[in-house]
């Protein structure tokens, strides 16, 4: 606040210091101005001459000249100078703003450029897992297959052991039944039934083994 | 200024019938004085009417009487300010308000190319810092400067930058400008030191004579300048008309030779004067520019002492 009063009063003494000097300036060339047409007088050149003084014309000078500055100041300079300062100001915010919106654009190219890159790798990753899932896929399904396989013809040939087995020995019992009813029926009395049975059961026993080797070999 | 001149030469040739040659240049003479020098009568343009202007009483301030009588050099600058202020005004018109958003063209364009190159190149370069108010001063003086110098190349026209008096109160208006800019911004003290010139360095012995020599050097150098300033575009416009006008003058010398040398010798003079009145185009700009360019300059020598 001191300060803004005390910049104004010495803006004021400027002014009326800068007053006085232009008074000065304008007072010691009208000063010559007498000498200079007395000195014209002496000389007896009159009005009409090159260097003819004429005090009068300075006045006018000065009048035509300040309205002119006053009038153009007004509604020339002011609009014109503004306008121009106006484009000036838009002409460089264009091209400011070009600037930046250039730089946006390489900015947002080079991301959508990333974005490319980045979505093209997932897609040959989703793709080679893909594969890799399928392959892993298709071997245990071959290798579940192949197991089952085995299995059911593992299971069969048991089954088919196993009854032949049974065959086998049934039909070695009917055998032996058959046997000893038919010879018992030979051999009635003849023959002590113990002894007998135990010879046909050697017997029986010598076939079941021969056929075993036979079966073996 | 020129269709006037040999309107009235072909006149003063009627009149004058077959006296020839030596009465005619002594015609021409007078003549040649009647057109550069300022008057109390104004003739009306193309119509060769002159009207005698109103006389006033002259008022004395002190020692110095002053004329406040119109004359034809005032008429003139009358027209070079109202037609400086129309051409400026409706360029405004054209740049500002409703043709603001519009690029520039035309003759607006070309007066938009003077203030621009006039702004940035003559005063703010030359003034420096703070130069923008000096804008509007030095643009004034050089379009008012331009017209008037324009106007004598005009048929029937006149220059009143061709009046020593008109030229001188131009330089002072400079002056002020010059001065007072200075003042203003440098402040009573410094500015004092552009008028009293103490060397650095020096001992009190030293300072106090080179103080005495040098105050009064850089005073008249202050009004050597403006001095320099007035002769310069008087000296330039007048000169520009008399050579002009000396020339037309010879063609009709040449015309009023005898038969051998009229039919010869008249393209000579006539080729002459069209160059010398392009040159005088081409001056009428340069010295309006130069009247500019050297007040921005001395208001940049007193804002920024070295």
């Amino acid at each position: 606040m001191m300060m803004a009063i005390e910049s104004r009063r010495r803006g004021r003494a400027l002014g009326k210091g800068a007053a006085a000097l232009a008074l000065v300036c304008v007072a010691s060339l009208a000063a010559a101005l007498p000498l200079l047409a007395q000195e014209e007088h002496g000389e007896g050149a009159g009005g009409g001459g090159l260097f003819a003084i004429n005090p009068g014309l300075v006045i006018w000078t000065w009048v035509i000249f300040l309205i002119l500055l006053f009038v153009l100041r007004k509604w020339a300079w002011g609009p014109i100078l503004g306008a121009l300062e106006a484009r000036e100001r838009r002409i460089q915010e264009a091209l400011d703003g070009a600037s930046r919106e250039r730089d946006e654009a390489t900015r947002l190219l080079e991301q959508q450029r990333k974005l490319l890159d980045e979505s093209r790798d997932q897609a040959q990753q989703i793709l080679a897992d893909g594969r890799k899932a399928g392959e892993r896929m298709r071997s245990e399904l071959l290798e579940e297959a192949r197991r089952q396989r085995e299995q059911i013809v593992g299971n069969a040939k048991e089954d088919i052991e196993r009854e032949r087995d049974q065959a086998l020995e049934v039909l070695r019992r009917e055998a032996v039944n058959l046997s000893i009813s038919a010879a018992g029926r030979v051999l009635e009395l003849e023959v002590d039934s113990s002894e007998n049975r135990r010879l046909v059961e050697e017997y029986l026993e010598d076939l079941a083994r021969e056929s075993g080797r036979e079966k073996s070999g | 200024m020129m269709g006037y001149a040999v309107f009235w030469l072909m006149l003063a040739q009627a009149g004058h019938g077959s006296q020839g040659g030596q009465d005619m240049g002594a015609v021409w003479n007078s003549h040649m004085m009647e057109e550069v020098a300022d008057a109390h009568h104004f003739i009306i343009p193309g119509l060769n009417r002159v009207i005698d202007l109103p006389q006033l009483p002259p008022i004395h301030i002190g020692a110095l009487s002053v004329d406040l009588s119109p004359t034809k050099h005032v008429i003139w600058l009358m027209i070079a300010a109202t037609l400086c202020a129309l051409t400026l005004i409706w360029t405004a018109r054209r740049t500002h308000g409703k043709g603001a958003g519009k690029a520039p063209k035309g003759m607006a364009n070309v007066i938009e190319a003077f203030v621009i190159y006039l702004r940035d190149e003559v005063a703010l370069r030359n003034i420096g810092h703070g130069g923008e108010r000096f804008v509007p001063f030095v643009l004034t003086l050089f379009f008012f400067i331009l017209f008037m110098n324009l106007l004598g190349l005009v048929p029937f026209g006149a220059t009143a930058t061709g009046n020593i008096m008109v030229t001188g109160a131009l330089a002072v208006l400079a002056l002020v400008a010059i001065e007072v800019g200075g003042f203003l911004h440098l402040g009573p003290r410094a500015y004092l030191k552009t008028i009293v010139y103490v060397p650095e360095g020096l001992p009190w012995f030293g300072k106090i004579p080179m103080a005495l020599i040098m105050t009064p050097v850089e005073a008249i150098a202050k009004l050597a300048r403006i001095f320099a300033l007035a002769i310069r575009l008087f000296a330039n416009m007048t000169a520009g008309h008399l050579v002009i006008l000396s020339l037309v003058g010879l063609i009709f010398m040449a015309g009023a030779g005898a038969g051998s040398i009229k039919d010869v010798v008249w393209p000579a003079p006539v080729l002459m004067a069209v160059a010398i009145m392009l040159m005088e185009i081409f001056i009428a700009l340069l010295q309006a520019y130069i009247f500019a360019m050297l007040t921005s300059v001395f208001i940049g020598l007193v804002r920024h002492p070295h």
